[in-house]
């Protein structure tokens, strides 16, 4: 899931200083699933602020509501009543979840009280490791399921480089190289042969913002293509 | 006479039938959980230079202020009455009956030894004040909705099963109504207050220190080693 | 709704599903004290202030209902419970019970097994209100 982390709390209090009314919106998707974002959280960092604020003897009104999931419209929709009773809006939510609601009340400001980090698995509670880029050019069939773009500083598709020392990353000793993983997963399983060849060099094209629609539901969406023609 | 013949059994036998029921409850449900969970692999967690620069570890002024907001938006924080009654009413449990004046004396007689015990005057007032707790509990579950959606008639009787040995010893120490009837309502009520702690909800006395030290989760209390 | 909708209960199915997790599952329910502490936990609980919300409710009336009638629930009940679980319930596994239940688990599996029947939580119920 995307795994974020909450910012320090000036960094929240400079953005939100000069407004009276704050909504901080929860979401209850995958910031509430790594404790960043969730119910609990909002009301943590309600609490911090209101503290916060009063030893500067300001006094703002900062409320709480957690919603299902901040990236979908649906979900973002119980907030239109509410958010005029607001001059500035906190988010919770990742990035993503952030800029919808952004481009959902235009005329609010709105804040991210949480850093997105990564996409990643809950190892146990509390603890989040990244695992995925997002690149758009899975190549985990070929690497035995380990990602040279997440798990190698060099992202090399035609590893390991010569600054893998004894398994680990000439990076820092903690990181284990990638490549040499790779090699040994395959060794085990007896497919060595699929990284013999060489990977061409990758198409950066997550390089630019990302959107796409699923083949099947492309007929309910009118469609630009680059050079401009609708159809 | 009838009676005394019920008194003999229920303070003998059927006592002792009460206490290792309420032990080998224990004892079971311990194992059976020992049995249902299993160790997790320790983990080692060597963060790399990246990670200690970016998510480095906060102050314990932070961490500090980090309890009392957790504390805030804790139960305690939030339902005052609620956590602080709960909390009242499940010491009182224990330490009433262990206590009490005239359960140590009976202990002096049989065995010959006893514990600390509070005054009289003090087991009648903390008497008091269990059953006023028990009282609240019980308007909690029929007053308040989301309370009252979960409960059944399973619910009740366990809170009688619960309250019936404090009523009962409540009226043997004032000696109302026939003080012979009452005392043995008193001592069964007790014994099958033991027993029902291994049969029903009221096994959450041992659960609850077993799921919340040994099970990691968001809200363990220990370091929470074993999972499901 | 869809054809799968008339396909018959396979209780075996269910059973087998039951089974593996049954000491878990029913220690759980057993120990439930019934004391809507776990209530306030709930985003949901706290946006709607409805006692379908509350946890312990979605887990008793969905995974406790079918370890009572031991897995021979009938259709109409799966549909009955499937608001609660999906809709009611996004999964994020964030409910607080002071006596240490586990209770996304047994919302989890009750969900496995009404998906195993035919009984999905159809978008956008697949996670919270539409």
């Amino acid at each position: 899931m995307i795994i974020a982390k909450i910012k320090p709390l000036e960094e929240v209090k400079a953005m939100i200083k000069d407004f009276k009314r704050i909504l901080n919106v929860g979401c209850a998707g995958c910031t509430a699933v790594c404790l960043a974002g969730g119910q609990k959280e909002v009301d943590t960092l309600n609490t911090k602020l209101a503290l916060s604020f009063k030893e500067e003897h300001t006094s703002p009104l900062i409320e709480g509501y957690t919603i299902e999931r901040q990236c979908e419209s649906q979900f973002l929709a119980v907030l239109d009543s509410m958010v005029e009773d607001y001059d500035a809006l906190l988010s919770m939510a990742c990035g993503a979840g952030i800029q919808f609601l952004a481009e959902r009340f235009p005329d609010m400001k709105v804040f991210p009280a949480v850093n997105t980090t990564f996409v990643g698995v809950n190892r146990d509670i509390g603890w989040y490791e990244e695992r995925c880029q997002c690149c758009g050019e899975c190549v985990l069939g070929i690497t035995g399921g380990i990602c040279p773009v997440t798990m190698c500083a060099k992202v090399l598709f035609n590893g390991p480089c010569g600054g893998s020392q004894d398994g680990h990353c000439e990076v820092d000793k903690n990181i284990p190289c990638a490549w040499v993983n790779i090699y040994k997963r395959l060794k085990a399983q007896g497919r060595l042969e699929q990284i013999l060849n060489v990977f061409p060099a990758r198409d950066w094209k997550n390089q630019t913002q990302g959107t796409f629609v699923l083949e099947e539901y492309q007929g309910r969406y009118s469609y630009k293509d680059k050079e401009g023609s609708q159809t | 006479m009838g009676e005394t013949h019920l008194y003999y059994f229920i303070r003998g036998p059927l006592l002792w039938i009460a206490f290792f029921v309420f032990a080998g409850g224990i004892v079971f449900r311990t194992v059976q959980f020992f049995k249902l969970t299993r160790k997790k692999d320790p983990l080692i967690y060597s963060p790399t230079k990246n990670h200690k620069e970016r998510y480095g570890k906060s102050s314990v002024q932070e961490r500090k202020m980090q309890f009392a907001i957790s504390l805030k938006n804790s139960i305690l924080g939030q339902h005052q009455a609620v956590a602080i009654f709960t909390s009242l009413f499940h010491i009182l449990i224990f330490i009433l009956p262990i206590f009490l004046l005239a359960h140590n004396l009976l202990l002096y007689e049989s065995w010959n030894f006893s514990l600390w015990s509070f005054s009289e005057s003090t087991g009648d007032t903390l008497t008091i004040l269990f059953l006023f707790l028990a009282g609240f509990f019980f308007f909690r579950r029929v007053a308040v909705a989301k309370v009252r959606a979960l409960s059944r008639a399973s619910d009740f009787f366990v809170w009688l099963i619960t309250v019936t040995p404090f009523l009962t010893g409540f009226i043997c120490y004032r000696q109302w109504f026939d003080y012979h009837t009452a005392l043995i309502m008193h001592i069964l009520s007790g014994e099958l207050m033991l027993i029902a702690i291994t049969f029903t909800k009221l096994g959450h006395m041992v659960f609850f220190f077993l799921a919340r030290f040994f099970i990691g989760s968001e809200f363990s209390l220990g370091r929470g080693t074993r999972t499901w | 709704m869809t054809e799968t909708t008339f396909r018959p209960i396979d209780v075996k199915k269910i059973q087998k599903m039951l089974t593996p997790k049954k000491g878990k599952m029913k220690a759980l329910l057993s120990f439930c004290a019934h004391c809507g502490l776990c209530a306030e936990s709930c985003f949901l609980y706290r946006n709607h202030l409805d006692p379908k919300y509350v946890p312990a409710y979605k887990a008793i009336n969905s995974l406790g209902k079918i370890y009572k009638k031991k897995g021979r629930v009938d259709r109409n009940q799966l549909e009955e419970m499937k608001e609660l679980i999906f809709k009611n319930c996004v999964l994020c596994g964030r409910c607080y019970c002071p006596l240490g239940i586990d209770i996304p688990s047994m919302i989890s599996l009750a969900r496995t097994i009404c998906r195993s029947q035919g009984v999905y939580g159809v978008f956008p119920y697949s996670a919270g209100e539409p």
